[in-house]
Protein backbone atom coordinates (compact mmCIF):
# COMPACT_ATOMS: atom_id res chain seq x y z
CA UNK A 1 0.00 0.00 0.00
CA UNK A 2 1.68 3.22 -1.03
CA UNK A 3 1.59 5.99 1.66
CA UNK A 4 -0.97 7.77 -0.11
CA UNK A 5 -3.50 5.35 0.67
CA UNK A 6 -2.27 4.59 4.06
CA UNK A 7 -4.00 5.72 7.35
CA UNK A 8 -2.14 8.41 7.42
CA UNK A 9 -2.50 9.82 3.91
CA UNK A 10 -6.15 9.27 4.81
CA UNK A 11 -5.70 12.03 7.30
CA UNK A 12 -3.41 14.10 5.58
CA UNK A 13 -6.57 14.25 2.98
CA UNK A 14 -8.93 14.81 5.69
CA UNK A 15 -7.00 18.21 6.98
CA UNK A 16 -6.60 19.52 2.88
CA UNK A 17 -10.45 19.38 3.01
CA UNK A 18 -10.76 21.87 5.79
CA UNK A 19 -11.52 19.04 8.49
CA UNK A 20 -9.89 20.43 11.91
CA UNK A 21 -10.63 17.47 13.92
CA UNK A 22 -8.01 15.81 11.22
CA UNK A 23 -5.28 18.80 11.89
CA UNK A 24 -5.85 18.09 15.90
CA UNK A 25 -4.74 14.75 15.41
CA UNK A 26 -1.84 15.66 13.47
CA UNK A 27 -0.79 18.17 16.04
CA UNK A 28 -1.17 15.50 18.82
CA UNK A 29 0.42 12.93 16.85
CA UNK A 30 3.39 15.04 16.10
CA UNK A 31 3.54 17.32 18.59
CA UNK A 32 6.22 15.79 21.14
CA UNK A 33 8.41 15.24 17.98
CA UNK A 34 8.51 18.62 17.32
CA UNK A 35 9.42 19.51 20.67
CA UNK A 36 12.27 17.30 20.48
CA UNK A 37 13.47 18.93 17.53
CA UNK A 38 13.04 22.36 18.69
CA UNK A 39 14.88 21.56 22.28
CA UNK A 40 17.74 19.80 20.35
CA UNK A 41 18.60 23.02 17.93
CA UNK A 42 17.12 26.14 20.47
CA UNK A 43 18.81 26.68 23.73
CA UNK A 44 15.95 29.28 25.00
CA UNK A 45 13.50 27.17 26.63
CA UNK A 46 10.85 30.05 26.70
CA UNK A 47 11.03 30.21 22.97
CA UNK A 48 10.22 26.39 22.31
CA UNK A 49 6.63 26.45 22.35
CA UNK A 50 6.40 29.90 20.21
CA UNK A 51 8.43 28.03 17.36
CA UNK A 52 6.48 25.02 17.40
CA UNK A 53 3.33 26.96 17.39
CA UNK A 54 4.78 28.78 14.13
CA UNK A 55 5.46 25.51 12.75
CA UNK A 56 1.99 23.96 13.18
CA UNK A 57 0.39 27.29 11.81
CA UNK A 58 2.31 26.67 8.88
CA UNK A 59 1.11 22.85 8.62
CA UNK A 60 -2.28 23.76 8.87
CA UNK A 61 -1.89 26.81 6.01
CA UNK A 62 0.54 25.39 3.69
CA UNK A 63 -1.10 21.24 4.14
CA UNK A 64 -3.18 21.84 1.22
CA UNK A 65 0.75 22.14 -0.89
CA UNK A 66 1.60 18.28 0.81
CA UNK A 67 2.43 16.43 -2.35
CA UNK A 68 2.65 12.47 -0.45
CA UNK A 69 6.28 12.35 -2.02
CA UNK A 70 7.78 12.17 1.36
CA UNK A 71 5.59 10.83 4.80
CA UNK A 72 3.61 13.21 6.81
CA UNK A 73 6.81 13.50 9.98
CA UNK A 74 9.45 14.54 7.20
CA UNK A 75 7.58 17.04 5.73
CA UNK A 76 7.09 18.66 9.43
CA UNK A 77 10.42 18.02 10.21
CA UNK A 78 11.81 20.33 7.34
CA UNK A 79 9.35 23.15 8.50
CA UNK A 80 10.70 22.64 12.12
CA UNK A 81 14.37 22.87 11.16
CA UNK A 82 13.99 25.76 8.85
CA UNK A 83 11.71 27.27 11.60
CA UNK A 84 14.38 26.68 14.30
CA UNK A 85 17.21 28.53 11.95
CA UNK A 86 14.89 31.59 10.89
CA UNK A 87 14.38 32.05 14.68
CA UNK A 88 18.12 32.01 15.45
CA UNK A 89 18.51 34.37 12.34
CA UNK A 90 16.14 36.60 13.25
CA UNK A 91 17.57 36.81 16.70
CA UNK A 92 21.11 37.26 15.49
CA UNK A 93 19.77 40.20 13.88
CA UNK A 94 17.81 41.63 16.82
CA UNK A 95 20.75 41.46 18.98
CA UNK A 96 22.81 42.98 15.92
CA UNK A 97 20.68 46.07 15.62
CA UNK A 98 20.92 46.46 19.44
CA UNK A 99 24.19 46.06 19.99
CA UNK A 100 24.69 48.94 17.41
CA UNK A 101 23.00 51.55 18.83
CA UNK A 102 24.99 51.11 22.26
CA UNK A 103 28.39 51.91 22.95
CA UNK A 104 31.25 49.26 23.52
CA UNK A 105 31.36 49.72 27.33
CA UNK A 106 27.44 49.23 27.31
CA UNK A 107 27.57 46.20 25.01
CA UNK A 108 30.18 44.46 27.53
CA UNK A 109 27.99 45.65 30.50
CA UNK A 110 24.44 44.10 28.54
CA UNK A 111 26.39 40.63 27.94
CA UNK A 112 27.44 40.34 31.54
CA UNK A 113 24.19 40.85 32.68
CA UNK A 114 22.07 38.19 30.07
CA UNK A 115 21.49 34.84 31.88
CA UNK A 116 24.15 32.49 31.86
CA UNK A 117 22.33 30.31 29.36
CA UNK A 118 22.67 32.43 27.15
CA UNK A 119 26.02 33.02 26.77
CA UNK A 120 27.29 29.37 27.33
CA UNK A 121 30.91 29.07 28.84
CA UNK A 122 33.11 26.10 28.08
CA UNK A 123 32.20 24.97 31.72
CA UNK A 124 28.76 23.22 29.73
CA UNK A 125 30.58 21.52 26.54
CA UNK A 126 27.31 20.04 25.42
CA UNK A 127 26.15 23.44 24.98
CA UNK A 128 29.11 24.86 24.13
CA UNK A 129 29.23 21.82 20.86
CA UNK A 130 25.32 22.84 20.19
CA UNK A 131 25.80 26.23 19.86
CA UNK A 132 29.05 25.62 17.52
CA UNK A 133 27.02 22.96 15.59
CA UNK A 134 24.27 25.30 14.57
CA UNK A 135 26.68 28.05 13.86
CA UNK A 136 28.16 25.75 11.27
CA UNK A 137 24.69 24.64 9.83
CA UNK A 138 23.60 28.13 9.75
CA UNK A 139 26.22 28.14 6.55
CA UNK A 140 24.87 26.05 4.68
CA UNK A 141 21.99 25.56 2.29
CA UNK A 142 18.61 24.84 3.24
CA UNK A 143 18.88 21.51 1.32
CA UNK A 144 22.13 20.53 2.54
CA UNK A 145 21.00 21.35 6.35
CA UNK A 146 18.12 18.86 5.91
CA UNK A 147 19.91 16.42 4.50
CA UNK A 148 22.99 16.43 7.28
CA UNK A 149 19.65 16.51 10.08
CA UNK A 150 18.38 13.43 8.96
CA UNK A 151 21.22 11.50 8.35
CA UNK A 152 23.42 12.65 11.21
CA UNK A 153 20.83 13.56 13.86
CA UNK A 154 17.48 10.91 13.18
CA UNK A 155 19.68 8.53 11.80
CA UNK A 156 18.28 7.76 8.64
CA UNK A 157 20.06 5.76 5.62
CA UNK A 158 21.14 6.56 2.68
CA UNK A 159 18.34 4.64 1.42
CA UNK A 160 15.83 6.13 3.13
CA UNK A 161 16.87 9.66 2.39
CA UNK A 162 16.92 8.61 -1.22
CA UNK A 163 13.27 7.33 -0.73
CA UNK A 164 12.33 10.68 1.58
CA UNK A 165 13.76 13.26 -1.36
CA UNK A 166 12.76 11.17 -4.90
CA UNK A 167 16.45 11.36 -5.70
CA UNK A 168 18.97 8.47 -6.48
CA UNK A 169 21.66 7.19 -3.72
CA UNK A 170 24.05 8.29 -5.52
CA UNK A 171 23.13 11.92 -6.00
CA UNK A 172 22.39 11.70 -1.82
CA UNK A 173 26.01 10.87 -1.09
CA UNK A 174 27.31 13.52 -2.92
CA UNK A 175 25.03 16.31 -2.05
CA UNK A 176 25.74 15.01 2.00
CA UNK A 177 29.62 14.93 0.95
CA UNK A 178 29.56 18.31 -0.38
CA UNK A 179 27.59 19.66 2.64
CA UNK A 180 30.10 17.88 4.97
CA UNK A 181 32.67 19.50 3.13
CA UNK A 182 31.28 23.20 3.37
CA UNK A 183 30.81 22.24 7.08
CA UNK A 184 34.48 21.49 7.59
CA UNK A 185 35.46 24.89 5.64
CA UNK A 186 33.22 26.70 7.65
CA UNK A 187 34.71 25.07 11.13
CA UNK A 188 37.88 26.48 9.69
CA UNK A 189 37.02 29.74 9.36
CA UNK A 190 35.28 29.58 12.43
CA UNK A 191 38.20 28.46 14.38
CA UNK A 192 40.16 31.13 12.96
CA UNK A 193 38.18 33.56 13.88
CA UNK A 194 35.91 32.73 16.44
CA UNK A 195 34.48 36.50 17.18
CA UNK A 196 33.12 36.35 13.75
CA UNK A 197 29.77 34.70 14.09
CA UNK A 198 27.54 35.60 16.82
CA UNK A 199 24.85 32.76 17.76
CA UNK B 1 38.81 13.23 -2.06
CA UNK B 2 39.33 10.33 -4.14
CA UNK B 3 36.22 8.41 -5.47
CA UNK B 4 37.47 4.83 -3.29
CA UNK B 5 36.37 6.99 0.25
CA UNK B 6 33.82 8.96 -1.17
CA UNK B 7 31.64 5.91 -2.57
CA UNK B 8 32.04 4.00 0.72
CA UNK B 9 31.70 7.42 3.25
CA UNK B 10 28.31 7.54 4.57
CA UNK B 11 28.67 3.64 5.46
CA UNK B 12 32.07 4.67 7.55
CA UNK B 13 30.83 7.76 9.03
CA UNK B 14 27.99 5.30 10.38
CA UNK B 15 30.15 3.14 12.01
CA UNK B 16 29.34 0.58 9.29
CA UNK B 17 32.69 -1.49 8.39
CA UNK B 18 34.16 -1.02 5.70
CA UNK B 19 36.13 -3.11 2.91
CA UNK B 20 39.95 -4.00 2.67
CA UNK B 21 39.96 -1.17 -0.14
CA UNK B 22 38.77 1.47 1.58
CA UNK B 23 41.12 1.60 4.98
CA UNK B 24 43.59 0.49 2.43
CA UNK B 25 43.19 3.82 0.70
CA UNK B 26 42.68 5.81 3.56
CA UNK B 27 46.07 4.28 5.63
CA UNK B 28 48.36 5.18 2.56
CA UNK B 29 46.57 8.80 1.79
CA UNK B 30 47.05 11.76 3.73
CA UNK B 31 44.74 13.78 1.85
CA UNK B 32 41.55 11.27 2.28
CA UNK B 33 42.64 10.57 5.62
CA UNK B 34 42.70 14.47 6.88
CA UNK B 35 39.57 15.02 5.08
CA UNK B 36 37.70 11.84 6.38
CA UNK B 37 38.87 12.99 10.07
CA UNK B 38 37.58 16.40 9.55
CA UNK B 39 34.27 14.87 8.74
CA UNK B 40 34.51 12.57 11.17
CA UNK B 41 34.67 15.46 14.30
CA UNK B 42 31.97 16.91 12.50
CA UNK B 43 29.82 14.09 12.49
CA UNK B 44 30.15 13.64 16.26
CA UNK B 45 29.31 17.01 16.75
CA UNK B 46 26.13 17.00 15.06
CA UNK B 47 24.83 13.98 17.20
CA UNK B 48 24.72 17.17 20.08
CA UNK B 49 21.67 18.54 18.13
CA UNK B 50 20.06 15.59 19.02
CA UNK B 51 17.03 15.85 22.18
CA UNK B 52 18.08 14.52 24.83
CA UNK B 53 14.63 12.64 25.92
CA UNK B 54 11.40 12.79 24.70
CA UNK B 55 9.55 16.50 25.23
CA UNK B 56 6.48 16.67 26.10
CA UNK B 57 4.05 19.16 24.51
CA UNK B 58 2.74 21.76 27.42
CA UNK B 59 -1.05 21.03 28.54
CA UNK B 60 -3.50 22.85 26.31
CA UNK B 61 -0.64 23.30 23.35
CA UNK B 62 -3.65 22.73 20.59
CA UNK B 63 -5.69 24.92 22.28
CA UNK B 64 -2.97 28.29 21.40
CA UNK B 65 -2.16 26.42 17.67
CA UNK B 66 -6.08 26.65 16.92
CA UNK B 67 -5.58 30.42 18.38
CA UNK B 68 -3.05 31.55 16.07
CA UNK B 69 -4.41 29.93 13.32
CA UNK B 70 -6.72 31.85 13.56
CA UNK B 71 -5.16 34.91 13.97
CA UNK B 72 -2.75 34.39 11.41
CA UNK B 73 -5.96 33.29 9.04
CA UNK B 74 -5.68 36.02 5.84
CA UNK B 75 -9.68 37.30 6.39
CA UNK B 76 -11.71 38.59 3.73
CA UNK B 77 -13.58 41.94 3.73
CA UNK B 78 -17.06 40.74 4.60
CA UNK B 79 -15.48 39.33 7.79
CA UNK B 80 -13.67 42.21 8.58
CA UNK B 81 -16.87 44.27 8.55
CA UNK B 82 -18.79 41.29 10.50
CA UNK B 83 -16.13 40.87 12.96
CA UNK B 84 -15.13 44.50 13.74
CA UNK B 85 -18.17 46.96 13.25
CA UNK B 86 -16.54 50.22 13.46
CA UNK B 87 -14.18 49.35 10.46
CA UNK B 88 -17.32 48.39 8.45
CA UNK B 89 -18.61 51.85 9.63
CA UNK B 90 -15.44 53.07 7.93
CA UNK B 91 -15.43 51.42 4.64
CA UNK B 92 -19.58 52.21 4.62
CA UNK B 93 -18.25 55.61 4.35
CA UNK B 94 -15.96 55.79 2.44
CA UNK B 95 -18.11 53.89 -0.13
CA UNK B 96 -20.91 57.02 0.12
CA UNK B 97 -17.84 59.24 -0.09
CA UNK B 98 -16.94 57.77 -3.05
CA UNK B 99 -20.33 57.33 -4.15
CA UNK B 100 -20.95 61.02 -4.00
CA UNK B 101 -17.94 62.86 -5.59
CA UNK B 102 -18.02 60.17 -8.69
CA UNK B 103 -21.82 61.26 -8.87
CA UNK B 104 -21.67 64.54 -8.85
CA UNK B 105 -18.55 64.14 -11.48
CA UNK B 106 -21.24 63.06 -13.73
CA UNK B 107 -23.47 65.17 -13.16
CA UNK B 108 -21.12 67.87 -13.85
CA UNK B 109 -20.07 66.92 -17.03
CA UNK B 110 -23.52 66.22 -18.29
CA UNK B 111 -24.44 69.95 -17.31
CA UNK B 112 -21.33 71.43 -19.04
CA UNK B 113 -22.64 69.51 -22.00
CA UNK B 114 -26.15 70.77 -22.05
CA UNK B 115 -24.90 74.23 -21.47
CA UNK B 116 -23.09 74.22 -25.07
CA UNK B 117 -23.86 76.36 -27.91
CA UNK B 118 -27.64 75.83 -29.00
CA UNK B 119 -27.20 78.35 -31.55
CA UNK B 120 -27.03 77.13 -34.85
CA UNK B 121 -24.54 79.79 -35.97
CA UNK B 122 -22.31 79.06 -33.16
CA UNK B 123 -22.62 75.39 -33.67
CA UNK B 124 -21.72 75.85 -36.94
CA UNK B 125 -18.77 78.21 -35.99
CA UNK B 126 -17.43 75.11 -34.00
CA UNK B 127 -17.41 72.51 -36.44
CA UNK B 128 -14.30 72.59 -38.90
CA UNK B 129 -15.19 74.53 -41.96
CA UNK B 130 -17.29 72.61 -45.18
CA UNK B 131 -15.34 72.40 -48.03
CA UNK B 132 -18.72 72.12 -49.67
CA UNK B 133 -20.62 75.52 -48.81
CA UNK B 134 -23.93 73.40 -50.20
CA UNK B 135 -23.46 70.99 -47.41
CA UNK B 136 -23.21 73.99 -45.06
CA UNK B 137 -26.81 75.32 -46.77
CA UNK B 138 -28.49 72.08 -46.41
CA UNK B 139 -27.75 71.89 -43.07
CA UNK B 140 -28.86 75.19 -41.95
CA UNK B 141 -32.17 75.16 -44.00
CA UNK B 142 -32.60 71.82 -42.30
CA UNK B 143 -32.59 73.88 -39.05
CA UNK B 144 -35.81 73.49 -37.38
CA UNK B 145 -35.88 76.22 -34.15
Amino acid sequence: MDYQNSQEGALVRRAQSGDEAAFREIVERYQSKVFSIIHGIVRQRNDVEDIAQQVFAKVYFSIRNFDFRSSLITWIYKITVNECFDYLRKRKVRRLVYESDLSEDEVRRVENTEPPVDRQPAADVTLARRDYVVKLLARVSEEERNLLMLKEVEGRSVEELAQITGMNENTIKVKLFRARQKLVKAAQRLDRAPGLVAG
Amino acid sequence: MHQVILNRLEEYLSGAPSPREFTAHLESCEECRAEVRGMQELSSALAALRAPEDVTAPPGFYARVAQRVDRERPRSLWSLCLLDPAFGKRVAFASLLTLAIFGSYLITRETDYAAGPTNPAAIMAQREPADNPDVMLATLASYEP
